[in-house]
């Protein structure tokens, strides 16, 4: 469907873009995820034409767009700001690139409606400012007015990030269900892991103007393969020596030398280790109570390891408690030292 | 990064082109030219022997008394800026930080300066407090010992321009004011800091860069002062240049290199003063760095003796601004026997000032009845008056709609290449006037183009006939391009960058991206600017006297005709109190105009789609009371 082919973006002397290699397919529900200023909006914006490379090429559906004028791409493109016009009504709005394609007055009223009642947006909301609209709504007319010309493809630049944290969990759901129905599809940028994780079918992660792993999100946090994406995506620990040391010698296949990390949720307080396992002991410092589950900082000598347990209200630990952490060496991700990703 | 464009020929590519030249004929035509041709002409001067001598009028200006202008242009400048700097922030400070009693009344007292300035203002000050007034006429009857001309000459000016000058208070001071961070405040109370403590320490030092940049326009407008100089008599530069441009080389030593001079020492001067604020500027301002910013609180004066004191001061500011505007609209239905009395004849009340006409009847030094067929004539039906205010609308109205087009035509040029070249040159292009006092502008406009050898506008004389008409607009229209530059360009930057984008994503050309998003988004800030132009401009005196003929008799200069030649051999009995009605007309058509730019204009569309729905009801409401009714 979209094929990124060694693209390459300069800013001046600044590369900001490294021979970028994406494919997406019909369909696919895409994240760029990455910390800010790695490439992933610019990436996007190469895609939607703001942005010409210096070379590579952007293909879409077997047909190169790198060239091509924006208004010629068929790309629907929902911003961060949602970019309303502030001085037309929600019904202007979204007929404004209908408008644009000099389409007649009644098909215009008709697919207005059409999208209005799709993303949920009555007929009074439609002859409102968008000011008198509430974020959510706003988004609802951002992703309407994308949709009413019925783009191959649709952008989604950072969409949540204005909103607070309850609706934008409530709004990522409405989004996935959307992109369902329409069947569209959708490149989403974000440096959300956790919407990136919920959202996508599959997910790009990039640094520095790279793109470090492209996978399913449980490739992607469970099989990260650079020592980037593995710090990025999710908290981590990472093991220091005489933990390896000790899981070495009850014989895990790891390397002292390497970077060693293990998620949070991979370790255990308290509970009886399985053959192959290290259990270390260390004390309770610190509880950070999150209500499903809890957060405990253990200090095992060497290094405080952080450690997630499902709260079931019962085995519940004190600071200062004395605890044990069991670790599994398969779940630790090893990394050669000096390699930090592809951006290094 | 290169951004894709289309590479071909288009409509938009060609008004680039023509506005490119527009504004190279612009820059070059109507304001780097004419000034070029004044500094010249300094040098330009010959002596008694008739041998070209280029120093001769700055050894004229050493020697002379020429001087005394400059020294007195000084003097007033200095003393404005401490005088309204006491005025403006006490003004300020009393309707927006302290809690008075009455402060709506008050602001709107403070505020009336923004509806009645210019000529208006001087002339009704005149009405007022010059010897043969009606106030120091009262105070004379109340004390006998009194100095009846007390309000003439230096006295007069500074007074005058003291409560002319702080509108500029009123618009950029509160809103400095008001845009602090009532935390702040709170804190340092809360550390222990007594009110006026948290005043000097807190609230002032966020004010400083606005004050400074007041400060500096106060000076400059002190330097530049013309009307009240000119009409109060006090010799400054201004009223002396135009009183040279227009004198001849048969009656005085080259008065135009003399004025020319004079011109060049204003504009030194203002050069000197800007790049000291814009130095200033770039140092960078206080900003709030709060991120849930408080909404200030008025502070009550705890101690009873100051807060007394406070009240007392702040209605005696309110009465000094409000008393001219009340009794011009009083005297404004006055006949002309008691303005002339100048006393208040509560038995007889007239609207002739306004519109009407009546003969006048007097007597001759020869013993004999005479009479002077419509002699007493309303403002709406005195050809003079209606044909000034009439010129004055036109020329003002077409000058501001000029200034804001091309002003909002290059803005968006200028943040379409905001890291370009083209785009900075273009906006120091329009700034450039400000470096300018107006007086230099409008003389070397005056010096330039009169002249039938100027072949960009087509070997016209533009200072001949109806043509000065057109130099007039020009005149008015450059003058206005920085202030409206830099308003026009603030309300640029409130324009979502994401908005051009998404408007071009949905497949709209630069043109229409323009016309349907960005314009409508700026255009409460650009007929603000409008409003803003036309109003200084309606009333405006310094272009008006430099470009004074019996084809560019604005407003300002029939105003001042008016007060010259009052009741003289029966003509024009009633000049005072149609003075009075033009001010109050004038004060009616800027109050209006204001009301509909920042109360109306600002309204967003959120704003006005709810102001409709409310109508409606209303509406639904009042036909349903009449059907109930019916019923």
């Amino acid at each position: 469907m979209i094929k990124l082919n060694d693209i390459v973006v300069k800013f001046g002397d600044f590369t900001a873009l490294h021979d970028i290699n994406v494919h997406v397919k019909e369909g696919e529900f895409f994240t760029f995820l990455g910390p800010s200023g790695c490439g992933k909006t610019t990436t996007l914006r190469t895609i939607t034409g703001f942005i010409e490379p210096v070379s590579g090429s952007v293909v879409v559906k077997d047909r190169d767009i790198t060239h091509v004028p924006i208004e010629d791409r068929n790309i629907g493109i929902v911003f961060q700001s949602y970019a309303l016009f502030p001085t037309m009504t929600v019904y202007d709005n979204i007929a404004f690139g209908l408008k644009i394609k000099k389409m007649k007055k009644p098909e215009i009223d008709k697919k207005v409606r059409e999208i209005a009642r799709k993303v949920d947006l009555s007929d009074e909301q439609l002859m409102k400012a968008v000011s008198q609209l509430s974020g959510g709504q706003q988004q609802r007319v951002a992703i309407a007015r994308a949709l009413v010309t019925e783009p191959a493809i649709i952008c989604m630049d950072e969409p949540l990030s204005n909103l607070d944290a309850k609706l934008r969990v409530q709004l990522r759901n409405e989004l996935k269900q959307m992109q369902k129905e329409f069947g569209i599809t959708t490149i989403y940028v974000t440096h959300d892991q956790e919407e990136a994780l919920t959202l996508s079918d599959r997910i790009a992660v990039f640094n520095k103007g790279y793109i470090e792993q492209i996978g399913t999100p449980n490739e992607v946090y469970n099989f990260s393969k650079t020592e980037f994406v593995c710090n990025f995506i999710g908290d981590i620990n990472r093991l220091s020596g005489p933990v390896v040391r000790q899981m070495i010698d009850a014989g895990a296949e790891l390397k002292e030398t390497w970077h060693n990390y293990i998620r949070l949720e991979r370790m255990h307080v308290n509970v009886e280790a399985q053959p192959g396992q290290t259990v270390v002991s260390g004390t309770v410092t610190r509880r950070e109570y999150y209500g499903l589950y809890i957060k405990y900082y253990i200090d095992i000598g060497c290094q405080t390891v952080k450690v997630i347990e499902k709260n079931d209200g019962v085995r519940i630990y004190e600071e200062g408690q004395q605890v044990s952490v069991v670790i599994d060496p398969r779940d630790v991700m090893a990394y050669p030292p000096g390699e930090k990703g592809a951006a290094s | 990064m290169t951004r894709i464009e289309d590479r071909k020929l288009q409509p938009e590519t060609l008004l680039r082109i023509v506005g490119v030249a527009f504004f190279a004929y612009l820059f070059f035509g109507f304001m780097l030219l004419p000034c070029l041709n004044t500094l010249t002409s300094i040098f330009n001067t010959k002596n008694a022997a008739g041998e070209r001598d280029p120093l001769a009028v700055i050894r004229f200006f050493l020697a002379g008394n020429m001087s005394k202008y400059v020294w007195n242009s000084l003097k007033l400048a200095i003393l404005l800026v401490i005088t309204v700097n006491v005025v403006g922030v006490s003004i300020v400070l009393l309707t927006e930080y302290f809690d008075i009693k009455g402060a709506r009344i008050l602001r709107m007292g403070y505020m009336t300066t923004m509806i009645y300035s210019g000529v208006a203002l001087v002339t009704g000050y005149m009405f007022l407090y010059a010897s043969d007034g009606i106030l120091t006429t009262a105070f004379k009857n109340a004390f006998p010992n009194m100095n009846p001309t007390w309000f003439s000459g230096f006295n007069a000016v500074l007074f005058t321009m003291t409560f002319a000058c702080t509108s500029n208070h009123m618009l950029f001071l509160r809103n400095a004011i008001r845009g602090i961070d009532y935390n702040t405040v709170e804190a340092a109370r809360n550390m222990g800091a007594r009110p006026f403590k948290v005043l000097w320490k807190v609230v002032f030092p966020t004010l400083i860069p606005t004050m400074f940049s007041l400060t500096v326009m106060t000076f400059i407008t002190g330097l530049c002062a013309m009307s009240a100089p000119t009409l109060l008599g006090y010799d400054s530069i201004n009223p002396e240049i135009v009183r040279l441009a227009g004198s001849s080389s048969a009656d005085e030593a080259f008065p135009q290199a003399r004025a020319a001079l004079l011109s060049i020492i204003l504009a030194m001067f203002t050069i000197i003063l800007l790049t000291v604020l814009s130095a200033y500027e770039r140092k960078g301002h206080y900003l709030s760095v709060s991120k849930t910013k408080a909404r200030l609180q008025k502070q009550k004066i705890d101690n009873p003796v100051w807060n007394v004191l406070a009240h007392i001061y702040a209605y005696v500011l309110f009465i000094i601004y409000m008393t001219p505007v009340v009794m011009i609209i009083i005297f404004s239905f006055q006949t002309y026997s008691a303005i002339r009395m100048k006393k208040l004849d509560l038995q007889h009340w007239t609207t002739i000032n306004y519109y009407g006409q009546e003969d006048y009847e007097y007597l001759t030094n020869r013993g004999k009845y005479k009479t002077r067929v419509g002699s007493i004539s309303g403002v709406f039906s005195n050809e003079a008056t209606l044909g000034g205010i009439k010129l004055s609308f036109i020329l003002s109205a077409l000058a501001a709609a000029l200034a804001c087009v091309i002003v909002v035509v290059a803005c968006n040029y200028i943040f379409k290449k905001r890291n370009k070249k083209s785009g900075v040159v273009l906006e120091y292009a329009l700034l450039f006037p400000w470096l300018l006092p107006t007086i230099l502008i409008c003389y070397s406009y005056r010096t330039y183009f009169n002249s039938d050898s100027v072949w960009y506008v087509g070997n016209h004389n533009l200072y001949y006939a109806q043509n000065v008409r057109l130099l007039i607009i020009m005149a008015y229209t450059v003058t206005k391009l920085p202030f409206s530059l830099r308003m026009i360009k603030a309300s640029f930057y409130s324009i979502d960058e994401e908005l051009e984008d998404a408007a071009k994503n949905l497949g709209a050309g630069g043109l229409r991206t323009f016309l349907k998003v960005k314009l409508p988004i700026i255009l409460p800030s650009v007929l603000a600017v409008f409003a803003l132009n036309f109003n200084a401009l309606f009333t405006e005196y310094d272009m008006s006297a430099t470009f004074a003929s019996s084809y560019g008799t604005s407003y300002a200069m029939v105003i001042q005709a008016m007060c010259a030649d009052e009741g003289l051999y029966g003509y024009n009995v009633n000049a005072s109190g149609r003075r009075c009605a033009s001010t109050v007309f004038i004060m009616i058509v800027s109050g209006i105009i204001l009301y509909l730019v920042y109360g109306v204009g600002a309204r967003d569309l959120g704003e006005r789609l709810e102001a409709r729905d409310r109508r409606r009801k209303r509406r639904e409401k009042i036909a349903a009371m009449f059907r109930k009714e019916a019923v």
